[in-house]
Protein backbone atom coordinates (compact mmCIF):
# COMPACT_ATOMS: atom_id res chain seq x y z
CA UNK A 1 0.00 0.00 0.00
CA UNK A 2 2.79 2.39 0.95
CA UNK A 3 4.68 1.70 -2.28
CA UNK A 4 1.58 2.41 -4.33
CA UNK A 5 0.99 5.64 -2.51
CA UNK A 6 4.58 6.62 -3.30
CA UNK A 7 3.95 5.77 -6.94
CA UNK A 8 0.84 7.95 -7.00
CA UNK A 9 2.69 10.84 -5.38
CA UNK A 10 5.59 10.43 -7.84
CA UNK A 11 3.12 10.61 -10.70
CA UNK A 12 1.68 13.79 -9.27
CA UNK A 13 5.11 15.35 -9.00
CA UNK A 14 5.88 14.48 -12.63
CA UNK A 15 2.65 16.07 -13.75
CA UNK A 16 3.37 19.21 -11.80
CA UNK A 17 6.92 19.50 -13.11
CA UNK A 18 6.03 20.71 -16.62
CA UNK A 19 4.63 24.03 -17.70
CA UNK A 20 3.40 24.85 -21.17
CA UNK A 21 3.12 28.18 -22.97
CA UNK A 22 0.18 28.30 -25.34
CA UNK A 23 0.95 31.52 -27.18
CA UNK A 24 -0.61 32.27 -30.56
CA UNK A 25 1.90 31.10 -33.15
CA UNK A 26 0.97 33.54 -35.92
CA UNK A 27 0.75 36.78 -33.97
CA UNK A 28 1.42 39.42 -36.60
CA UNK A 29 -1.12 42.23 -36.67
CA UNK A 30 -0.97 44.18 -39.91
CA UNK A 31 -2.95 46.35 -42.28
CA UNK A 32 -3.35 44.52 -45.61
CA UNK A 33 -3.89 46.49 -48.80
CA UNK A 34 -4.16 45.58 -52.47
CA UNK A 35 -3.90 47.76 -55.59
CA UNK A 36 -6.52 47.85 -58.33
CA UNK A 37 -6.87 49.76 -61.57
CA UNK A 38 -10.19 49.86 -63.39
CA UNK A 39 -11.42 47.05 -61.15
CA UNK A 40 -8.51 44.71 -61.91
CA UNK A 41 -5.69 43.80 -59.51
CA UNK A 42 -2.55 45.54 -60.68
CA UNK A 43 1.12 45.39 -59.72
CA UNK A 44 3.25 48.49 -59.30
CA UNK A 45 6.17 47.91 -61.65
CA UNK A 46 8.61 50.21 -59.92
CA UNK A 47 9.63 50.32 -56.26
CA UNK A 48 7.09 51.01 -53.53
CA UNK A 49 8.21 52.41 -50.19
CA UNK A 50 5.84 53.04 -47.27
CA UNK A 51 6.86 55.13 -44.28
CA UNK A 52 4.96 56.19 -41.18
CA UNK A 53 4.72 59.92 -41.85
CA UNK A 54 7.57 61.74 -43.52
CA UNK A 55 10.14 60.97 -40.83
CA UNK A 56 8.75 57.85 -39.20
CA UNK A 57 9.95 54.27 -39.49
CA UNK A 58 10.12 52.59 -42.87
CA UNK A 59 7.30 50.05 -42.97
CA UNK A 60 7.94 48.72 -46.48
CA UNK A 61 11.26 49.31 -48.21
CA UNK A 62 11.53 49.57 -52.00
CA UNK A 63 9.40 46.57 -52.88
CA UNK A 64 9.33 46.02 -56.63
CA UNK A 65 6.51 44.64 -58.75
CA UNK A 66 4.06 44.28 -55.90
CA UNK A 67 0.29 44.40 -56.04
CA UNK A 68 -0.23 44.25 -52.27
CA UNK A 69 1.33 45.22 -48.97
CA UNK A 70 0.94 44.73 -45.27
CA UNK A 71 2.23 47.18 -42.71
CA UNK A 72 2.02 47.50 -38.94
CA UNK A 73 -0.18 50.18 -37.44
CA UNK A 74 0.80 52.12 -34.35
CA UNK A 75 -0.43 50.81 -31.00
CA UNK A 76 -1.70 54.06 -29.55
CA UNK A 77 -2.17 56.78 -32.18
CA UNK A 78 -5.75 57.51 -33.16
CA UNK A 79 -4.66 58.33 -36.69
CA UNK A 80 -1.74 56.83 -38.60
CA UNK A 81 -0.14 58.55 -41.57
CA UNK A 82 1.22 56.28 -44.27
CA UNK A 83 3.32 57.87 -47.01
CA UNK A 84 3.45 55.76 -50.18
CA UNK A 85 6.31 56.55 -52.53
CA UNK A 86 6.57 54.99 -55.97
CA UNK A 87 9.94 55.61 -57.58
CA UNK A 88 10.97 54.84 -61.14
CA UNK A 89 14.06 55.73 -63.10
CA UNK A 90 12.84 59.16 -64.02
CA UNK A 91 9.85 59.86 -61.85
CA UNK A 92 8.67 59.85 -58.25
CA UNK A 93 5.06 59.71 -57.12
CA UNK A 94 4.00 60.23 -53.54
CA UNK A 95 0.62 59.87 -51.86
CA UNK A 96 -0.38 60.00 -48.22
CA UNK A 97 -3.01 57.80 -46.59
CA UNK A 98 -4.52 58.73 -43.25
CA UNK A 99 -6.03 55.81 -41.32
CA UNK A 100 -8.29 56.78 -38.43
CA UNK A 101 -8.73 53.88 -36.01
CA UNK A 102 -9.55 52.73 -32.51
CA UNK A 103 -7.04 50.58 -30.61
CA UNK A 104 -7.84 47.57 -28.43
CA UNK A 105 -5.22 45.83 -26.34
CA UNK A 106 -5.02 42.07 -26.83
CA UNK A 107 -3.55 40.32 -23.79
CA UNK A 108 -2.90 36.57 -23.82
CA UNK A 109 -0.85 35.75 -20.74
CA UNK A 110 2.19 36.96 -18.78
CA UNK A 111 4.45 34.83 -20.99
CA UNK A 112 3.04 35.75 -24.41
CA UNK A 113 3.61 39.03 -26.22
CA UNK A 114 0.77 41.51 -25.87
CA UNK A 115 -0.36 43.33 -28.97
CA UNK A 116 -3.02 45.74 -30.14
CA UNK A 117 -5.94 45.10 -32.46
CA UNK A 118 -7.51 48.00 -34.35
CA UNK A 119 -10.81 48.95 -35.89
CA UNK A 120 -10.57 51.21 -38.93
CA UNK A 121 -13.01 54.08 -38.70
CA UNK A 122 -12.05 56.16 -41.70
CA UNK A 123 -9.48 56.26 -44.50
CA UNK A 124 -8.64 59.21 -46.71
CA UNK A 125 -5.75 60.01 -49.03
CA UNK A 126 -4.14 62.43 -51.42
CA UNK A 127 -4.59 61.72 -55.11
CA UNK A 128 -1.31 61.84 -57.00
CA UNK A 129 -1.66 58.23 -58.12
CA UNK A 130 -4.40 56.95 -55.79
CA UNK A 131 -7.94 57.43 -57.06
CA UNK A 132 -9.85 56.22 -53.99
CA UNK A 133 -9.70 53.70 -51.16
CA UNK A 134 -12.40 51.30 -49.99
CA UNK A 135 -12.32 49.64 -46.59
CA UNK A 136 -13.33 46.02 -47.10
CA UNK A 137 -12.37 44.70 -43.65
CA UNK A 138 -12.30 47.19 -40.81
CA UNK A 139 -10.85 44.83 -38.17
CA UNK A 140 -7.08 44.77 -38.05
CA UNK A 141 -6.14 41.66 -36.08
CA UNK A 142 -4.49 38.31 -36.70
CA UNK A 143 -6.51 37.99 -39.93
CA UNK A 144 -4.60 38.05 -43.21
CA UNK A 145 -7.29 39.05 -45.68
CA UNK A 146 -7.27 42.51 -47.26
CA UNK A 147 -8.37 45.53 -45.28
CA UNK A 148 -8.06 48.14 -48.01
CA UNK A 149 -8.83 48.12 -51.72
CA UNK A 150 -6.72 50.90 -53.23
CA UNK A 151 -7.87 52.03 -56.66
CA UNK A 152 -5.17 53.71 -58.72
CA UNK A 153 -5.69 56.45 -61.26
CA UNK A 154 -5.72 55.23 -64.85
CA UNK A 155 -4.93 57.01 -68.10
CA UNK A 156 -8.59 57.76 -68.61
CA UNK A 157 -8.91 59.55 -65.23
CA UNK B 1 6.00 22.63 -24.62
CA UNK B 2 2.37 21.49 -24.80
CA UNK B 3 1.69 18.05 -23.32
CA UNK B 4 -0.68 16.00 -25.48
CA UNK B 5 -4.06 15.37 -23.87
CA UNK B 6 -3.69 11.63 -24.52
CA UNK B 7 -0.59 11.64 -22.32
CA UNK B 8 -2.48 13.36 -19.53
CA UNK B 9 -5.34 10.90 -19.80
CA UNK B 10 -2.94 7.95 -19.77
CA UNK B 11 -1.29 9.19 -16.57
CA UNK B 12 -4.68 9.75 -15.01
CA UNK B 13 -5.85 6.23 -15.88
CA UNK B 14 -2.66 4.77 -14.43
CA UNK B 15 -3.30 6.60 -11.17
CA UNK B 16 -6.90 5.39 -11.07
CA UNK B 17 -5.84 1.81 -11.74
CA UNK B 18 -3.24 1.99 -8.97
CA UNK B 19 -5.89 3.20 -6.58
CA UNK B 20 -8.31 0.44 -7.55
CA UNK B 21 -5.53 -2.18 -7.27
CA UNK B 22 -4.96 -0.99 -3.73
CA UNK B 23 -8.65 -1.38 -3.09
CA UNK B 24 -8.65 -4.97 -4.27
CA UNK B 25 -5.63 -5.71 -2.11
CA UNK B 26 -7.56 -4.83 1.03
CA UNK B 27 -8.63 -7.74 3.20
CA UNK B 28 -12.18 -8.48 2.25
CA UNK B 29 -14.57 -8.29 5.16
CA UNK B 30 -15.97 -11.61 6.21
CA UNK B 31 -19.36 -10.11 6.31
CA UNK B 32 -20.73 -6.77 5.24
CA UNK B 33 -20.27 -4.20 7.97
CA UNK B 34 -22.97 -1.63 8.22
CA UNK B 35 -22.40 1.96 9.18
CA UNK B 36 -25.16 4.29 10.38
CA UNK B 37 -26.83 6.52 7.81
CA UNK B 38 -25.38 9.59 9.47
CA UNK B 39 -21.85 8.58 10.36
CA UNK B 40 -20.41 11.99 11.10
CA UNK B 41 -19.25 15.21 9.58
CA UNK B 42 -15.74 16.46 8.86
CA UNK B 43 -13.95 19.69 8.09
CA UNK B 44 -10.66 19.84 6.21
CA UNK B 45 -7.98 22.14 4.89
CA UNK B 46 -5.74 21.67 1.86
CA UNK B 47 -2.26 22.15 3.29
CA UNK B 48 -0.60 22.34 -0.15
CA UNK B 49 -2.32 25.60 -1.06
CA UNK B 50 -1.33 27.29 2.17
CA UNK B 51 2.22 25.95 1.84
CA UNK B 52 2.48 27.23 -1.75
CA UNK B 53 1.36 30.67 -0.60
CA UNK B 54 3.83 30.58 2.29
CA UNK B 55 6.80 29.82 0.02
CA UNK B 56 5.76 32.48 -2.52
CA UNK B 57 4.65 30.21 -5.35
CA UNK B 58 3.28 31.99 -8.42
CA UNK B 59 -0.19 30.69 -7.69
CA UNK B 60 -1.99 28.92 -4.87
CA UNK B 61 -5.48 27.69 -4.12
CA UNK B 62 -6.07 27.89 -0.38
CA UNK B 63 -9.19 26.01 0.57
CA UNK B 64 -11.19 24.47 3.36
CA UNK B 65 -13.93 21.89 3.01
CA UNK B 66 -16.79 20.28 4.85
CA UNK B 67 -18.53 17.00 4.22
CA UNK B 68 -21.17 14.68 5.61
CA UNK B 69 -20.53 10.98 6.06
CA UNK B 70 -23.51 8.87 4.97
CA UNK B 71 -23.17 5.12 5.58
CA UNK B 72 -19.38 5.60 5.48
CA UNK B 73 -19.85 5.34 1.73
CA UNK B 74 -21.31 8.61 0.39
CA UNK B 75 -19.71 11.91 1.32
CA UNK B 76 -21.48 15.02 -0.04
CA UNK B 77 -18.80 17.68 0.00
CA UNK B 78 -18.46 21.44 -0.26
CA UNK B 79 -15.13 23.20 -0.70
CA UNK B 80 -14.55 26.92 -0.34
CA UNK B 81 -11.29 28.61 -1.14
CA UNK B 82 -9.35 31.62 -2.29
CA UNK B 83 -7.28 31.44 -5.45
CA UNK B 84 -4.26 33.68 -5.50
CA UNK B 85 -1.98 34.37 -8.43
CA UNK B 86 0.60 37.06 -9.03
CA UNK B 87 2.77 36.58 -12.08
CA UNK B 88 5.15 38.63 -14.19
CA UNK B 89 6.42 37.30 -17.51
CA UNK B 90 10.21 37.20 -17.47
CA UNK B 91 10.58 38.14 -21.13
CA UNK B 92 7.48 40.20 -21.77
CA UNK B 93 7.10 42.14 -18.53
CA UNK B 94 3.37 41.41 -18.63
CA UNK B 95 1.73 41.09 -15.24
CA UNK B 96 -1.34 39.21 -14.07
CA UNK B 97 -2.82 39.17 -10.60
CA UNK B 98 -5.97 37.98 -8.90
CA UNK B 99 -7.11 37.04 -5.41
CA UNK B 100 -10.65 35.73 -5.58
CA UNK B 101 -12.90 33.12 -3.99
CA UNK B 102 -14.18 29.92 -5.52
CA UNK B 103 -16.52 27.08 -4.55
CA UNK B 104 -16.85 23.42 -5.37
CA UNK B 105 -19.67 21.01 -4.64
CA UNK B 106 -19.65 17.31 -5.18
CA UNK B 107 -19.60 13.80 -3.86
CA UNK B 108 -16.97 11.34 -2.68
CA UNK B 109 -17.73 7.63 -2.91
CA UNK B 110 -15.78 5.32 -0.59
CA UNK B 111 -14.84 2.06 -2.29
CA UNK B 112 -13.43 0.50 0.87
CA UNK B 113 -16.16 -1.68 2.34
CA UNK B 114 -14.21 -2.37 5.49
CA UNK B 115 -14.54 0.33 8.16
CA UNK B 116 -10.91 0.22 9.22
CA UNK B 117 -10.20 3.93 9.13
CA UNK B 118 -8.81 3.93 5.57
CA UNK B 119 -10.88 5.19 2.69
CA UNK B 120 -10.41 5.07 -1.04
CA UNK B 121 -12.56 7.50 -2.91
CA UNK B 122 -13.77 8.21 -6.36
CA UNK B 123 -14.79 11.83 -6.50
CA UNK B 124 -16.65 14.27 -8.68
CA UNK B 125 -16.93 18.03 -8.28
CA UNK B 126 -18.56 21.01 -9.92
CA UNK B 127 -16.57 24.19 -9.35
CA UNK B 128 -17.11 27.81 -10.18
CA UNK B 129 -15.50 31.16 -9.55
CA UNK B 130 -16.75 34.65 -10.21
CA UNK B 131 -13.58 36.68 -10.05
CA UNK B 132 -11.72 39.85 -10.99
CA UNK B 133 -8.20 40.14 -12.30
CA UNK B 134 -5.66 42.81 -13.19
CA UNK B 135 -3.32 42.73 -16.16
CA UNK B 136 -0.74 45.24 -17.30
CA UNK B 137 2.74 46.10 -18.39
CA UNK B 138 4.61 49.07 -16.98
CA UNK B 139 7.05 49.43 -19.87
CA UNK B 140 5.07 48.34 -22.88
CA UNK B 141 6.74 49.23 -26.17
CA UNK B 142 5.38 49.43 -29.69
CA UNK B 143 8.05 47.41 -31.50
CA UNK B 144 7.60 49.14 -34.89
CA UNK B 145 6.94 52.75 -33.94
CA UNK B 146 9.31 52.61 -30.95
CA UNK B 147 7.08 54.40 -28.47
CA UNK B 148 6.49 53.21 -24.93
CA UNK B 149 3.39 53.52 -22.86
CA UNK B 150 2.24 51.51 -19.83
CA UNK B 151 -1.07 49.72 -20.03
CA UNK B 152 -3.13 48.54 -17.14
CA UNK B 153 -6.54 46.91 -17.10
CA UNK B 154 -7.85 46.56 -13.59
CA UNK B 155 -10.79 44.60 -12.19
CA UNK B 156 -11.55 42.65 -15.34
CA UNK B 157 -14.56 40.47 -14.55
CA UNK B 158 -14.72 36.79 -15.44
CA UNK B 159 -16.63 33.67 -14.47
CA UNK B 160 -15.34 30.15 -14.80
CA UNK B 161 -17.15 26.82 -14.43
CA UNK B 162 -15.50 23.43 -14.42
CA UNK B 163 -15.96 19.74 -13.60
CA UNK B 164 -13.48 17.61 -11.70
CA UNK B 165 -13.24 13.84 -11.51
CA UNK B 166 -10.59 12.01 -9.58
CA UNK B 167 -9.47 9.61 -6.93
CA UNK B 168 -8.43 10.06 -3.32
CA UNK B 169 -7.06 8.08 -0.44
CA UNK B 170 -7.42 8.87 3.22
CA UNK B 171 -6.13 7.40 6.46
CA UNK B 172 -6.56 7.98 10.17
CA UNK B 173 -3.60 9.65 11.87
CA UNK B 174 -4.81 9.97 15.45
CA UNK B 175 -8.23 9.97 17.10
CA UNK B 176 -10.35 12.31 14.93
CA UNK B 177 -7.47 13.59 12.78
CA UNK B 178 -7.08 12.18 9.28
CA UNK B 179 -4.82 12.81 6.31
CA UNK B 180 -5.95 12.53 2.70
CA UNK B 181 -4.55 12.89 -0.80
CA UNK B 182 -6.52 13.49 -3.95
CA UNK B 183 -5.69 13.81 -7.63
CA UNK B 184 -8.19 15.39 -9.96
CA UNK B 185 -8.61 15.81 -13.67
CA UNK B 186 -10.38 19.06 -14.49
CA UNK B 187 -12.46 19.99 -17.50
CA UNK B 188 -13.22 23.66 -18.04
CA UNK B 189 -16.94 23.80 -18.87
CA UNK B 190 -17.33 27.53 -19.51
CA UNK B 191 -15.45 30.79 -19.22
CA UNK B 192 -16.78 34.28 -19.77
CA UNK B 193 -14.31 37.15 -19.81
CA UNK B 194 -13.59 40.44 -21.62
CA UNK B 195 -12.53 40.38 -25.28
CA UNK B 196 -9.24 42.10 -24.41
CA UNK B 197 -7.84 38.87 -23.01
CA UNK B 198 -8.52 35.70 -21.09
CA UNK B 199 -7.33 35.35 -17.50
CA UNK B 200 -4.07 33.48 -16.98
CA UNK B 201 -5.41 31.77 -13.88
CA UNK B 202 -8.87 30.70 -12.74
CA UNK B 203 -9.22 30.53 -8.94
CA UNK B 204 -9.86 26.91 -7.91
CA UNK B 205 -9.15 25.57 -11.39
CA UNK B 206 -5.54 26.62 -11.86
CA UNK B 207 -3.80 27.82 -14.99
CA UNK B 208 -6.40 28.68 -17.58
CA UNK B 209 -6.75 25.90 -20.14
CA UNK B 210 -9.45 23.61 -21.44
CA UNK B 211 -8.31 20.92 -19.01
CA UNK B 212 -5.71 20.28 -16.36
CA UNK B 213 -4.62 18.27 -13.38
CA UNK B 214 -4.84 19.20 -9.75
CA UNK B 215 -4.31 17.66 -6.38
CA UNK B 216 -4.79 18.24 -2.70
CA UNK B 217 -3.27 17.08 0.56
CA UNK B 218 -5.96 17.45 3.17
CA UNK B 219 -5.76 17.59 6.91
CA UNK B 220 -9.18 16.36 8.01
CA UNK B 221 -10.93 16.66 11.33
CA UNK B 222 -13.82 14.28 11.93
CA UNK B 223 -16.30 16.11 14.09
CA UNK B 224 -19.92 15.52 15.06
CA UNK B 225 -21.60 12.99 17.30
CA UNK B 226 -22.31 10.49 14.62
CA UNK B 227 -18.65 9.96 13.96
CA UNK B 228 -17.77 9.25 17.63
CA UNK B 229 -20.84 7.09 18.26
CA UNK B 230 -19.90 4.99 15.27
CA UNK B 231 -16.47 4.31 16.75
CA UNK B 232 -17.83 3.57 20.24
CA UNK B 233 -20.04 0.86 18.82
CA UNK B 234 -16.86 -1.08 18.12
CA UNK B 235 -17.36 -1.43 14.42
CA UNK B 236 -13.90 -0.23 13.54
Amino acid sequence: MRQKLLLILSGLLMLAACESYDCTLYNYVGLYGKFYQDGVEVAIKDTLTITAGKSGPVLLNRQAGTSKFNVALSYWQEEDTLVLTVKGEDYLLRDTIWVTKSNQVHYESPDCPTTYFHTIQDVRSTHEFIKDITVIRSSVNYGTTDNLEINLLSDSD
Amino acid sequence: MERPIIWKLTCFLILISLASTSLQAQNKPKEEEKAPLFSGIAVSADVVGFAMKAVGAKFANMEVGARINLLDKFFPTAELGIGDCSRKGAETGNTFSTTSPYMRFGLDYNFNKKHNGNRIFGLVRYGFSNFKYDVGNEAFTDPVYGTSQPFKMESQKATGHWIEIGAAVETKLWAFIRLGWSVRYKFRAALSCPDEGEPYFIPGFGKNDTNGFGGTVNLIFDVGKGSFNFKKKGKL
